[in-house]
This record gives C-alpha cells, structure tokens and sequence, in this order.
C-alpha cells in the first residue's frame, strides 16, 4: 500500500513542472519512436522472407544451374548451361530422399499474340509434376500432362493476367496464340498466386511442356533450375549432401573445382535474409540507443537541478523519518515515472507512425506486443539509470536542510 | 532516571573547527529534560538557541559532547539509525510550517506514517488533524490555509506518529497574536495530555507559558528557572478583542 502511495506520488510529482517533464520527456519520445519503427520494420521484412519461404515449402529446395546463385526470379542475364533435363531425371530416380521434382526452363520476357492483340509475358517449360511440386496447376482446363511432353505438344496453361490482356473476359480454352513464331493452343488457366513477395505479378505466364520449350521455342538443351520436395523435411541435410555428390558425379566435376550449380534450402534464404536485415537493423537500433542515451543524460540533468530546488522538501522528509533508501527510491520512481510515460507515448507515436508507413510506403512493418514491452522496459531502464546520481545526491540532503529558508 | 527524556552533557557545536572562520555556536551546554515538561529555550537570535534545539531533536550532531534521548546514546548513531529515532520519538514544529506545497493537509500529516510501519495511515492522520481542531480541511491545499491552521497541520504532522517529545522552532514567528495563542493553546493542551514539549523562541511573552525557561546566551546556559505560574494561553486569548475563543 505504501509502495502505491510512492508511485503514485512519484507521477503526481510530473505534473509540478509541465514544461521540464515536457523536457525530460522528449529525447526518450523520439528515441522509442525510433526503436518501435525500426524493430517494426524489421520483424516486417523478417515475416516477409519466412512468408516466401514458407510459400515455396520448407520441405523443398531449389537447385540452379551455375555456382553462388541466390534465390530470385532469374535474371536476364547470360544463362548457363550446366544443367540438363537428365540430371532432373537421375535425381528424381537416384536421391531416395526426393519425393518429387520439377525441373523449369525460364524465357522472361517474351511476345505473346492473339489475333490483333499482343502482350509481353515471362514462358516457362516445366513438366506436370510443376502442379504438384510448386502446389500450382490449373483453376479451370487442364494442367500439362505426360503425354504433352512425350510428343512435344505446341499447348499451353495461360495464368489469369495473360488471359485478360489477350482475351478480356472471353473462354481462352482451345484458342490459338503465337509465342514468339510458335502457335500453342490453351489447354487451361493457372490457379490465381496473386503478387509475388518482391511485387511482380505471379499472374502473368504461361507454361508450356518443357520439352516443347527446348526444342521449339528457346532451341537449348540445357534447363534454368530444378525445385525439388523432399519426402520429409528433416531429410534435408542428407538430400542436398547426395544431390551435391550425384551432380559433381555426373559433371564430371575434378576435387578442388566449385560446383557448377547451386543447391538453395529454406534454412539458407532464411539466414540470409536475417544476416543482412540483422547488420542493417543494429545500425538503426544504435541510432535509437544514442537517441535514448541523450535522452537519459537530458533526464539526469534536469533531475539534478529537481533535486537541488527541493533540498528543502527532502530535509523535511528526512526530518520526519525518511531513510537514504525512501529518498533514493523516491527519486528513481520519480526518474523512471518521466521516461515510462514518454516510454508509453513513443510507442503510440511509434505504432501509428508504423502503420502510417506501412500504409504510404507499402513497406511490411510488423507490429506485435514484443515491441511494446521492449519499449516499455527500455524506457523504464533510462530512468532508473538515468535516476541514480540525482537520487544519490538526494539522499545525501541533511534533515538540517529542513531549516533553511 | 527513567523519568529524563533528554539527557545533553557537554555539548558543543563549532562550525569550520581549525579555520580563521571557525565559529563557536554552541560552547558547553549540559540539561536535562523530565518527561512530561514543557521547556521554553529563550534567547537572541545567534545566541544558539536553535542549534541547541537541532543537536537535541538529532536533526544535527554535536562537535563533542553526548545526547541521551529515552536513555538510549544518539549522538554517535548513523543516519538512518537517527532517521528511526526522529520517526519514533520525536516531533517537530517548525517557524515557516514547512508543508509540501501542492499536497493536501492529509497528506502532509501522513508523511512520517509513510516512513513508519504503522498501518491505517489515513485513519490516524484524520483522528490527528481532529486533535489540534481541523475536522474539515482534510483535502485542502497549504495554500487554502490561514497561517495559524497551516501551523496546526504541522502540529498533526508532530503528533501524528505519537511521539515522547515534541520541539517547536519559533512556531509562532510568523503568526499573528491570536493564532499564536492558539497554537501556544494546543501546546499546553498536548503537555496537560503528557506530552513533552521543547518550545524555542525569542518573544519573552510566549516563553511565559512553559513551566520551565531556560535562557542561552553566546553558546552557553545562562538562566534555568521553574516558572512558577505559567501562563495560560486560553486566557489571553479571551482577553484578544474581537471574536471569542473556538475550541
């Protein structure tokens, strides 16, 4: 009941001088702000890279052709070609840990017609096992089957971007379009994927065989990448250590020479992604750190100037009976009870600045109660500390002190 | 020997000893105090009277010498030890009121319970303001408050944790005549209840109420005296002009 009553009189004390509050207050305002904002951020983008790996399946890893290639859509780059639509197959048949594959061939940018109506779409030669492999075939229509890629049949699965630029809102099934001198007939319209996590429309492609693609449109006899789904994700180490050896094997790869592609699991996207948001956001958190720190000096400067107008209260007080620690705890509460309270106000500014930028920006900002307590405490933390040396110097007040006038 | 609430021997207080400034405020003052008195200290300003008072009521310590409060030695005790006995024993009065500004006359009469262990702070600090005539001011501010029921909050504040002995320094300096009586009134009322009270003060008039006048001078007892016949506070009150006496 007695601590209350020193809690409750530590706030009351606030309100005695409003404008050296105010003061005391806003270095740890902007420095909570800052620190709500960046760890909002960064637990945004954090969500974001788990979202996209979470989407691709944390029982599946993906395997590029070419050494130290990252996950992303392919670039435009020069392609390589080290990696064959045989390799796809010896996995699939050899690594007993891979319970299925789907090996893709990319053209990005290509010209699509129909009739008088033309657009630009990326292509992408993939077998049916895509449908299974990425969780990802046809809403209305038929997916390629294995007898389309057995005869190398000039047919197609358009996505739902591609059907509205060609077609409107007419049935594109059974229609004819050309991709690039090829003429393919539509078989079926991909299942809507909406925006990808990096902001390109997942909704403008058409797939064709991968059999097709090679022979008839890119003319190549070498594939982009092939994703690969494990039968169990524990699996995983041991499944990249046999793909690894398997393809070393089969490139006739000498010791000492570096891969010629690049195995990719979830847990490696994940570390990336962490390692660099992580190095980025300790910059920030630092800012928000030299910002609370001014903060604190702020608050322990104007504490002690607090301390020596009331020499006279604390005499009185010691004169009464107050112990060293009745005054030392009534200058840290008094202390701690300033940078709460800015403490509690950072995190509303901080929170609504958030979403104010999440809103403007379309930056991902996550939001959650940890960053509340960890406003909270931080905020609590600069006060007691930020109390101490007043509160020793308060304490160290004479009851004699009571007398003067 | 029990019946001694203060025991002072050789006490002396000089401030910047060894230095050109060095000044003697206190040079040797031996008394005792008998539970149940009411002691008036008189003296010129600067004759030490209130250091005297300080040194006894362990709101500072003596250069030499040793105070005995209850029978127990307080002169050597740390501060916090000194803190518990102030708390426990003693009360004080002082000349500017000296209440919290911006607390309620409750409040400031609850805060030595807030450094005791005592319990039902609000009960206790309401049946002392009730004592020394306050029944309704309970939630007013200092500021509310005339000077002579400012001084009387200070007088709960004395009172309120039951203390043995109660100092006053000047607490009618800066009153006018009929709050001073007043407050002489509740003093007198206190010691006729037991309570010892320790008055200091330079008016000659007021110090005529206690029933022992003890006169310092330059540091040193220079007069001790009985007071045979005290005065009465309530009858100069009714002697005052104007209003009658409240209770």
């Amino acid at each position: 009941m007695k601590t209350l009553r020193i809690v409750k009189s530590a706030f009351k004390s606030l309100g005695r001088n409003k404008l050296r509050t105010f003061l005391m207050m806003i270095g740890v305002i902007i420095g909570i702000i800052a620190l709500t904002m960046v760890v909002s951020a960064g637990l945004g983008a954090r969500q974001r890279v788990m979202e996209r790996v979470r989407k691709f399946g944390l029982d599946s890893l993906m395997i590029r052709a070419g050494a130290g290639q990252t996950m992303g859509r392919p670039s435009g780059g020069q392609p390589t070609a080290t990696l064959k639509l045989e390799d796809a197959e010896a996995l699939k048949r050899e690594i007993k840990q891979i319970a299925d594959i789907s090996p893709q061939v990319h053209r990005p940018q290509m010209e699509v017609k129909y009739s008088d109506k033309s657009t630009t779409t990326m292509v992408i030669g993939a077998m049916p096992s895509f449908a299974t492999v990425w969780d990802w075939g046809a809403a209305k229509g038929d997916f390629i089957g294995d007898e389309d890629v057995a005869n190398v049949a000039r047919i197609c699965v358009i996505g739902p971007t591609t059907q509205k630029d060609l077609f409107g809102g007419a049935n594109p099934i059974g229609e004819m379009i050309r991709i690039g001198n090829v003429q393919f007939e539509i078989k079926g319209i991909l299942v809507a994927k909406g925006t990808s996590p990096t902001g390109g429309d997942m909704d403008n492609r058409i797939m064709i065989p991968i059999t097709t693609m090679m022979r008839r449109v890119a003319n190549i006899d070498y594939i982009t990448n092939i994703k690969a789904r494990l039968k169990s994700a524990k699996e995983m180490d041991k499944a990249v250590g046999s793909i690894q050896a398997l393809l070393r094997e089969r490139h006739q790869l000498a010791p000492g020479i570096p891969d010629d592609f690049t195995v990719t699991t979830p847990d490696e996207v994940t570390e990336t992604a962490e390692k660099v948001a992580g190095t980025f956001n300790l910059l920030l958190i630092l800012v928000a750190g030299i910002s609370l720190v001014a903060g604190g000096v702020v608050v322990s400067n104007l504490m002690l100037i607090s301390v020596s107008e009331r020499r006279k209260e604390i005499g009185l007080r010691k004169a009464v009976g107050a112990r060293k620690k009745n005054i030392t705890l009534q200058f840290l509460l008094e202390a701690t009870a300033v940078t709460f309270t800015g403490g509690i106000i950072g995190i509303a500014l901080g929170v609504a600045g958030s979403k104010i930028l999440e809103t403007v920006t379309e930056t991902p900002m996550a939001v959650s109660w940890q960053i509340v307590v960890l406003g909270a405490v931080f905020s609590s933390l600069v006060g007691l500390i930020a109390g101490i040396q007043p509160a020793r110097r308060a304490a160290s007040v004479q009851p004699i002190e009571a007398l003067r006038s | 020997m029990s019946d001694l609430i203060v025991q002072a021997r050789n006490i002396q207080k000089i401030y910047n000893p060894g230095k050109t400034s060095e000044v003697a405020a206190v040079r040797d003052v031996s008394l005792d105090i008998r539970k149940g008195d009411f002691v008036g200290i008189m003296g010129a300003s600067g004759s030490g009277k209130s250091t005297v008072m300080n040194i006894l009521g362990c709101l500072d310590r003596p250069t030499s010498g040793t105070v005995l409060l209850d029978g127990m030695e307080v002169s050597g005790l740390p501060d916090d030890e000194l803190a518990k006995v102030r708390n426990k024993l003693i009360g004080f009065v002082f000349q500017s009121f000296n209440l919290l500004p911006r607390t309620t006359a409750l409040e400031n009469v609850e805060l030595p319970l807030v450094y005791s262990e005592r319990a039902n702070i609000g009960r206790l600090a309401r049946m002392a303001l009730e004592a020394v005539g306050l029944h309704n001011r309970d939630h007013h501010y200092p500021g509310e408050l005339s000077g002579g029921e400012q001084q009387r909050v200070a007088i709960a504040r004395a009172l309120v944790n039951e203390p043995e002995i109660i100092f006053a320094d000047e607490p009618t300096g800066n009153l006018d005549s009929r709050s001073s009586y007043e407050v002489i009134s509740l003093f007198q009322k206190l010691n006729g209840q037991g309570k010892t009270i320790v008055l200091v003060t330079h008016e000659p008039d007021i110090a005529e109420h206690a029933r022992r006048i003890i006169r310092i001078s330059d540091g040193r007892v220079v007069e001790d005296r009985i007071n045979e016949d005290p005065k009465n506070a309530e009858d100069e009150l009714r002697k005052l002009p104007g209003k009658e006496v409240k209770e």
